[in-house]
């Protein structure tokens, strides 16, 4: 081994040498290669014993010096911190990999589901100096796999009780990230509008509802065209909520029209708590409502015309058996408005990414 | 690691009978293991560098886990369940995995490797060991980021059903409608409990 203390300099737990005097060290940390548009990773892992060999590529990759381990008991390495910190973070439903890269993890679902973050805490995480993690927003679903944050340690080598501090904060408030998996999955549909129960026009409703649904693994098990009375809305309420039912949506009647009764219907039907108005556009004549645990979510017509709606941002939390009620309709404000562009790339855009 | 008839001979004792999955299984251990850089691998310290995904639970299994020493206890050995003849051997240490695929035409090509054998099953094994690797497999280098839940070594997460009370280890808990549960009490078990008395009767 080629080793000249002269030429060594203390760093933070670290020495750094000459790459040509390296040849029989482990390196401190992985040592990232990037070929534009080809290649971006470590060419070199942590742990690596430099031989003669590497030195040549070394250099090619710009290397003139390397950091050589000698961490005292009070300084723990970025790959080992970010273990730590991780493991602090990832509640039910999250998980990540075995193998740090360049000092990151990756949070990932471990199923599907809707993701759940503790936002306060994840702020208060990242005022800790040293650690961070960023993630994707709050509420939204993810599939299994899918990356829903980031963590590392900042520095090369962080000190304990600056990273004891952050997992002790992630552990007080955990779960900081968890994955709530679908619960509910048998649907049924009630389509309200003398219209289109006259024939008068063809409903478009159930082709969509259905489709939405699917993306989350629930099934319609039952679709009923209904006139706008009240009474004959209120029984099929009653009877779709005495038959094996874990959510009924209704769709049309919302409006301000005299025909507009679907959510008269609903109360009638013994609806414990109905909210109406959402501050989502489009979507603002949304309406949720409940018989005990049962939601019953109800769709204005802009389901109809436009491809994402306030349904879109409820359907996920619903099927994950939140109970949604006018605080959360209300807090879809900021990014509750659609940009209406051109080609509409929803869910990746700031529609529903409200914290 | 010993040459391909001792493996094969050791392997079928193991098993506990000679057939084509046995040599499907050895070869496809003894290339994945070439492929990823472990020579000796059911020894330390290579023990410990290898995981091994199998994607069918079948004779070539067994022969995967006897050449290589990966076993479901030690967490190295894998289960997918895509009933497909095929492995993925990866090497933690460098990251390097491929994935082999058994071919369906190595079958139809028996008669053109052994053709000299008319006992079918006796015909399969000689031809199986004689192809090429390129003929009785599809190989492939490919990643496989090995999850912090499946990996070796003690156990780093548990927590507690929040329905049956058991202890669910390796984050396989799942939090459904507001409580932590395990796969079980989330979604039906793969068992029926019988009642009371007829538990009286078993015993």
């Amino acid at each position: 081994m080629c080793e000249n203390s002269r030429n060594r300099q203390w760093n933070g737990g670290m020495n750094k040498i000459k790459v040509e005097e390296a040849i029989g060290t482990r390196l401190a940390h992985d040592i990232t290669e990037v070929r534009p548009g080809e290649y971006k990773g470590a060419s070199f892992r942590k742990g690596h014993k430099v031989e003669e060999t590497d030195v040549c590529r070394l250099m090619r990759l710009g290397k003139r010096h390397l950091y050589v381990l000698d961490l005292n008991a009070d300084q723990v390495h970025e790959d080992d911190a970010v273990v730590e910190l991780a493991s602090a973070l990832a509640g039910p439903g999250v998980t990540f990999s075995g193998s740090p890269e360049e000092g990151k993890l990756q949070l990932r679902a471990a199923y599907t589901g809707l993701l759940k973050i503790n936002v306060q805490a994840l702020e208060d995480f990242n005022m800790i100096p040293d650690v961070m993690c960023a993630s994707m927003h709050n509420n939204v679903p993810v599939t299994k796999g899918q990356i829903v944050a980031g963590t590392r340690a900042i520095p090369l080598v962080i000190q304990r009780s600056v990273l004891d501090q952050a997992v002790d904060l992630a552990r007080e408030k955990a779960p900081i990230f968890s994955i709530k998996a679908y619960h509910r999955k048998k649907i049924r549909l009630i389509i309200t509008g003398n219209e289109v129960y006259e024939g008068l026009i063809e409903d478009r409703f159930e082709a969509i509802v259905k489709e939405k649904l699917s993306a989350f693994g629930a099934t319609l098990e039952e679709t009923v065209i209904l006139p706008d009375d009240v009474e004959v809305i209120a029984d099929t309420v009653r009877r779709f909520a005495a038959n094996d039912t874990d959510m009924i949506i209704t769709t049309g009647g919302m409006s301000v029209d005299p025909d507009d009764v679907t959510r008269h219907g609903i109360r009638q039907a013994g609806a414990d708590s109905l909210y109406y108005g959402a501050a989502v556009l489009p979507g603002a004549m949304f309406q949720i409502a409940y018989m005990g645990d049962l939601p019953i979510a109800g769709i204005p017509a802009c389901g109809l015309h436009h491809k994402t709606t306030v349904f879109d941002l409820v359907l996920p939390r619903l099927l994950a058996g939140e109970r949604l009620d006018d605080r959360d309709l209300a807090h879809f404000a900021v990014g509750g408005m659609c940009l209406e562009c051109p080609v509409c790339r929803y869910p990746a855009c700031s529609m529903g990414k409200a914290r | 690691m010993e040459d391909f008839e001792t493996l094969l001979e050791g392997s079928a004792k193991a098993h506990g009978h000679l057939c084509a999955g046995q040599v499907v299984g050895v070869r496809m251990a003894m290339l994945g293991c070439d492929l990823i850089g472990l020579d000796n691998p059911s020894q330390l310290p290579q023990i410990k560098k290898l995981i091994v995904y199998v994607e069918i639970d079948r004779c070539a299994t067994d022969a995967i886990s006897y050449v290589t020493g990966v076993k479901l206890g030690r967490r190295s050995l894998k289960f997918v369940d895509n009933g497909i003849m095929a492995a993925t051997f990866v090497n933690l240490e460098s990251g390097i995995a491929y994935r082999i695929v058994s071919t369906e035409s190595s079958r139809e090509r028996i008669h053109e490797y052994a053709p000299e054998i008319t006992d079918p099953r006796q015909q399969q094994v000689a031809a199986y060991k004689r192809m090429p690797d390129n003929v009785l497999f599809d190989i492939m280098p490919v990643q496989v980021d090995v999850p912090v839940h499946d990996m070796p070594g003690p156990t780093r997460f548990k927590v507690r059903c929040e329905s049956c009370g058991i202890m669910v280890r390796d984050k396989k808990e799942v939090l459904l409608n507001g409580k932590v549960l395990c796969q079980s009490c989330a979604y039906g078990p793969y068992y029926q409990q019988l009642e009371a008395n007829v538990q009286q009767k078993i015993a």
